[in-house]
């Protein structure tokens, strides 16, 4: 959807709430809350071993050249290049900047979407009539589809597939909980 | 379906096919750019090769036959052409294939990432790579020195040679390799970026295939000794053009600092020139012994050990240039200690043929030619570490014998095994297997015909960048250049291999074509050629993960 917040009722689908407050400044504690962010390799700790070895390694000819002319000639080079590298191996963090929170109560369920860019993309449903689906047959590997509120959102996509599966149960099994009630 | 609060995912999966265009002009996709850099490679090293042929044909007899001007020899022109050669193969071609070409197609493949972290960073490496390129071929037809066109200064661009070459062709040269080196930093910062971000979940730093490592060895490597060149070249220009001293000790510089910087940067360039290479080799190895490599760890930490003692014997290539003794010992000292990590890859690589059902394929005879040659070439390089016989051999043809030996064999060796290993996987059609031999054989024949008695030529003193020899020499160079034309043949041949297969290739749908892989990284889980987008989701461990049952 494009639209950010104002139609976040909207939908004639099963599942749709009726009018009422904003669902997403429910402030009740919810049953289950998950917050769902994208795998990166890298940790702090190591970003700085990385920066560490990378500037004493560029630091090497300079101390052979310190006090000559043309250390000075080197440096800004030396120097760019490892500006370069911090400002990458940031930029690869931020995009990683990227979450999911889904939020569940016995009435309502909500999605929010935040992408690197502070994008926030948002759904809710009545849970009772919410379908959950892992699909073998999509895009990606054991796709992920939430479908409510007249709309199927999909959730976790850059998860990996063993993740999004156990996601599956635990969102089904506490899905199914609330039914019983 | 999803109309969905992010509806990314399924646009990856249906979206338009690219036209031809798009797809290759303006490519973010890491497979298609390294397709773009093998391709571009093998175009410049078709004219730096066709330069080779040009310059063993003028080297067969004594005396000046064939590169004349007004009746006498042209010395201008053949300058020119080898300092062409040694640009355009280190900088365009070798550097571009193994690291451009199979470390953007299979680096983000076997860590089972989606693509590299910054595609479109990509792109303007290899574009760069391409700028900078036709820079150098510019080069050669712009005025230079001696009212010729080029510039003949040699590939190092010593000063005060280069800063006093007349013309605008050294200038071209310099910002032809500014920008190649701006491409590779580039390209490192990419790939050390997707390595240390973008592995699979679970796959530590030494799960990593031996591949990858060398690869990421090599683009620290780029990162660390490529601003030095930079650095230096710039200085050179800046010599040349707004009349500072860097380098002139009229003005208080120092030429012999120029080599200092460009070997700080060149030594670690031969290791960026092979490292990849022992990546290639020890898959290939490993998959034609159907064992796992042997030793990978003391593998990964030779690479890294290779690469670090890399910066710190540079001043092997100047011990005639007035080094103190006591320098002198060290550097000595210093390059023989890399001979023991390189001893335990060579070992580590016969011990993983040791025992293993061996199959001689052609990836495994270039990746065997290569063992034995960059054997042979490592130990002529012991025999040049000593201070004392460099005296002797210093810019002879014995230095032109080794590194040939080591780089224009053994580099050159593993990117023609590499093409012939991956070839199926990237175009989805077997090569004609009894065609790969006989260019393997061609090629080997021919290189060591052409190196091996370069050897003794120089041992009987013939010195290196000459257009003429006396009579003494006639015998060897006249085989070595009969052995340079059957390498530049089989080069040729190569070329028909490469269209036979694109052509008329058997197409090949089993994903591991070499039967079962003893180790098998990420790459031979996907269809060959693999799809456009892989890896959208994060691969598991069980797919690369073969050290424990699951």
């Amino acid at each position: 959807m494009n639209d950010q917040s104002a139609d976040f009722t909207a939908g004639a689908g099963a599942g749709s709430i009726p009018p009422g407050p904003d669902p997403f400044g429910r402030t009740d504690a919810p049953m289950l809350r998950l917050t769902l962010w994208p795998h990166r390799s890298l940790s702090r700790r190591g970003f700085a071993w990385v920066i560490g070895l990378v500037a004493s390694g560029l630091a090497l000819p300079l101390v052979a050249l310190a006090g000559s002319s043309a250390a000075w000639g080197l440096l800004p080079f030396l120097i760019a290049t490892l500006l370069a590298l911090y400002a990458a191996i940031q930029r690869s963090y931020a995009d990683a900047r990227l979450t999911e929170e889904l939020r569940l109560w016995p009435d309502l369920i909500t999605v929010e979407r935040r992408d690197p860019k502070g994008r926030i993309r948002r759904w809710c449903a009545n849970p009772f009539w919410v379908q959950i689906r892992l699909l073998d047959n999509a895009p990606i590997e054991k796709y992920l589809t939430l479908t409510g509120n007249g709309r199927e959102i999909e959730l976790g996509a850059f998860l990996s597939p063993d993740e999004r599966e156990t996601l599956y149960r635990d969102l089904r099994t506490a899905l199914g909980a609330l039914r019983l009630r | 379906m999803a109309d969905a609060a992010h509806a990314h995912a399924q646009a990856h999966g249906d979206h338009a096919k690219p036209g031809f265009f798009t797809r290759w002009f303006m490519s973010t996709n890491h497979k298609d750019i390294g397709i773009l850099y093998l391709i571009s490679a093998a175009v410049l090293g078709f004219v730096s090769v066709g330069m080779t042929m040009y310059m063993r044909l003028e080297l067969m007899h004594p005396g000046v036959q064939y590169m004349l001007i007004d009746g006498l020899p042209n010395g201008h022109l053949w300058n020119v052409l080898i300092t062409a050669h040694g640009i355009l193969m280190m900088f365009f071609v070798v550097i571009p294939a193994l690291f451009g070409g199979f470390g953007n197609y299979f680096m983000p493949l076997m860590i089972g990432a989606p693509d590299m972290a910054f595609p479109r960073m990509n792109n303007l490496s290899y574009w760069l790579f391409i700028a900078g390129a036709s820079l150098a071929v510019i080069s050669l037809f712009v005025p230079g020195g001696s009212g010729l066109t080029g510039s003949g200064v040699g590939w190092v661009l010593y000063a005060p040679l280069s800063t006093t070459e007349s013309g605008m062709s050294m200038d071209f040269a310099i910002f032809a390799v500014h920008l190649s080196g701006a491409s590779s930093i580039l390209g490192a910062i990419n790939i050390i970026t997707t390595f240390l971000n973008m592995r699979a979940p679970g796959m530590t730093l030494f799960k990593a295939p031996l591949f990858v490592w060398s690869i990421v060895v090599t683009a620290f490597l780029i990162l660390l000794a490529l601003p030095v060149l930079a650095g230096a070249i710039t200085m050179l220009l800046t010599d040349r053009n707004f009349g500072t001293t860097f380098f002139a000790p009229e003005g208080g510089g120092d030429p012999v600092l120029y080599q200092h910087l460009l070997w700080f940067f060149g030594h670690p360039e031969v290791y960026i020139v092979i490292l990849p290479g022992f990546g290639i080799v020890s898959h290939v190895i490993s998959t034609f012994s159907r064992k796992p490599i042997f030793g990978y760890m003391p593998m990964v930490f030779a690479m890294i050990a290779i690469g670090a003692l890399g910066f710190v014997v540079w001043a092997h290539h100047m011990y005639t240039v007035g080094l103190s003794t006591t320098q002198q010992a060290y550097f000595m000292l210093a390059t023989m200690t890399i001979a023991v990590p390189t001893g335990i890859k060579i070992f580590s690589w016969i011990a993983t043929m040791w025992g293993g059902s061996v199959e001689f394929k052609t990836p495994m005879l270039w990746a065997l030619g290569f063992l034995l040659i960059f054997t042979l070439g490592g130990v002529t390089g012991i025999v040049l570490s000593q201070a004392a016989i460099d005296r002797v051999y210093h810019d002879t043809y014995y230095v032109v014998a080794h590194f040939h030996y080591v780089m224009s064999l053994g580099a050159v060796f593993c990117i023609f095994s590499g093409i012939y290993y991956w070839l199926p996987k990237m175009t989805g059609r077997m090569y004609p297997e009894t065609a790969g031999k006989i260019h393997f054989w061609m090629m080997f024949v021919g290189a060591n015909v052409t190196f091996f008695p370069q050897h003794f030529l120089g041992r009987q003193g013939m010195p290196r960048r000459y257009i003429d020899y006396p009579e003494q020499f006639a015998l060897w160079n006249y085989v070595s250049s009969l052995g340079a034309f059957l390498s530049g043949l089989s080069f040729l041949f190569f070329f028909g291999i490469v269209y036979y297969t694109l052509r008329h290739g058997a197409r090949v749908t089993d994903p591991m074509y070499w039967g079962p892989q003893p180790d098998p990284t990420l790459e031979w889980t996907l269809s060959n050629p693999p799809p456009e987008h892989t890896f959208e989701t994060l691969p598991t461990p069980d797919m690369w993960d073969h050290s424990k049952p699951h």
